[in-house]
């Protein structure tokens, strides 16, 4: 694959309305659909109000969250709930830093 | 090529039991795992650690590894560099002994690349049992703007460290570096799209798309909160007392302000859609911070002697003293 690297790339803003379907999730973070459906039953990622229970959809906002739970499995070996309060605290910790960030100045 | 001690880096002895090993390696990866270390040089700590790991819990692997004389290598590190001692490895067969779950083998070094080879049939992905995709993976990589750039929007430089399958077909870590136009009006944890710029699917697959997640690096003068800016705004005492109409800066340049009479420290005056530009702007917020002229001259004393003497204030009555 020859890219040249002066090529300048058009990036897309995504919807913040944007979702994915099971599929697409799954294929985008290389991870099976049981696997999403265990951090949906863990509460780590919620399908959209108005998707059907046989057909999931999920807000594009969660990718990175999704990335983040396979790393965290593949690299530490954490289990689901293991992932779920590590997700939770790393959330916590970013909106403490943010806070402390707009003190310290 | 250098000798890379993998007990110094788990920190273990070199008579470390299997279950030892373990829990160094889990520690380490714990502490060092670029999802949750601040740590500068995490991730670079992060990939040594899998790499002596990935050697050290497989018994074939760490039995060929102990043949080699630490204390020669580490000579050999200083002179012309290390080279493995003929037949090192005899006797032991690791073809197809792949990668488990340790890490990212195209992060591994060149020296372990030299005993061990790279052998991607049976684990080029980070997922190998994973369900087969036609598709390659999407890759994530966060990006730090500059606050302005959400103004002016425009060609942006973005580097990226990705694993690349090279000309040999061994995959490297390589730095990539982008020309990305940044849409005008992004916003923080807003995501980028670049349809096809992540690695090729298995098998010739289409790429996945590469995502930036979009963030802010801190700005000297403004904190972003949400869409909303706010800027720390010095006033003189009078301004603040008697009212005043002065400039303040935005990102857009620099306005007007109306200072209402007897404003206090604190006081945050909101500038309508002055904040994050998009389809419903921000605000900017002024919060006044009172500024007091030094009393470092004659003309400056005087007149807060004369304050002092005209003026009765008690700025700690409500503390009761």
């Amino acid at each position: 694959m020859s890219r040249s690297s002066e090529e300048t790339l058009v990036c897309q803003i995504i919807d913040e309305h944007a979702t994915l379907t099971l599929g697409e999730l799954c294929r985008s973070c290389g991870v099976p659909a049981e696997w999403v459906a265990r951090l949906v039953e863990e509460g780590v990622l919620e399908p959209t109000p108005e998707s059907p229970s046989t057909r999931w959809e999920f807000s594009v906002h969660y990718l990175p969250r999704v990335h983040r739970a396979a790393r965290l499995e593949h690299d530490l070996g954490l289990n689901m709930s293991g992932i779920a309060l590590t997700l939770e605290l790393m959330d916590e910790i970013r909106s403490l830093r943010r806070r402390l960030d707009a003190i310290d100045r | 090529m250098e000798y890379k001690d993998y007990y110094k880096i788990l920190g273990v002895d070199r008579s470390a039991l299997d279950d030892e090993i373990k829990r160094a390696y889990r520690r380490l990866a714990r502490k060092y795992h670029p999802d949750v270390s601040t740590e500068a040089d995490a991730d670079d700590r992060f990939k040594e650690a899998n790499e002596a790991y990935e050697v050290l819990k497989d018994p074939e692997k760490r039995a060929a590894y102990d043949r080699i004389d630490p204390n020669q290598a580490q000579a050999q590190n200083s002179d012309a560099g290390f080279q493995p001692p003929p037949g090192w490895d005899r006797g032991f067969d690791f073809q197809g002994g792949g990668y488990t779950e340790g890490g990212d083998p195209s992060s591994f070094s060149d020296f372990f690349e030299s005993l061990f080879g790279r052998n991607y049939a049976g684990g080029g992905g980070r997922r190998p049992q994973g369900f087969a995709s036609p598709r390659g993976q999407d890759h994530i990589a966060r990006v730090e703007l500059d606050l302005e750039d959400a103004f002016t929007g425009g060609k942006r430089r973005v580097t990226l460290s990705a694993p690349e399958v090279n000309e040999h077909g061994q995959a490297v870590e390589r730095a990539r570096s982008l020309n990305v136009t940044i849409p005008k009006s992004v916003r923080a944890g807003q995501q980028l799209r670049l349809a096809g710029q992540a690695k090729s699917g298995a098998n010739g697959g289409a790429p996945g798309d590469l995502y930036l997640e979009i963030g802010f690096k801190p700005h000297p003068h403004y904190r972003l909160d949400g869409a909303d800016l706010i800027l720390d705004l010095p006033v003189a005492p009078w301004e603040a007392a008697l009212g005043a109409t002065v400039k303040t800066p935005t990102p857009n340049g620099p306005v007007d302000l109306r200072i209402p009479p007897n404003s206090k420290d604190g006081k945050r005056l909101r500038l309508r859609g002055r904040g994050m530009p998009g389809r419903k702007p921000g605000d900017l917020y002024a919060v006044l911070r009172i500024s007091l002229p030094p009393a470092d001259n004659e003309t400056a004393r005087a007149v807060y002697e004369r304050m002092a003497q005209e003026m009765p204030f008690n700025p700690r009555a409500h503390l009761g003293v």
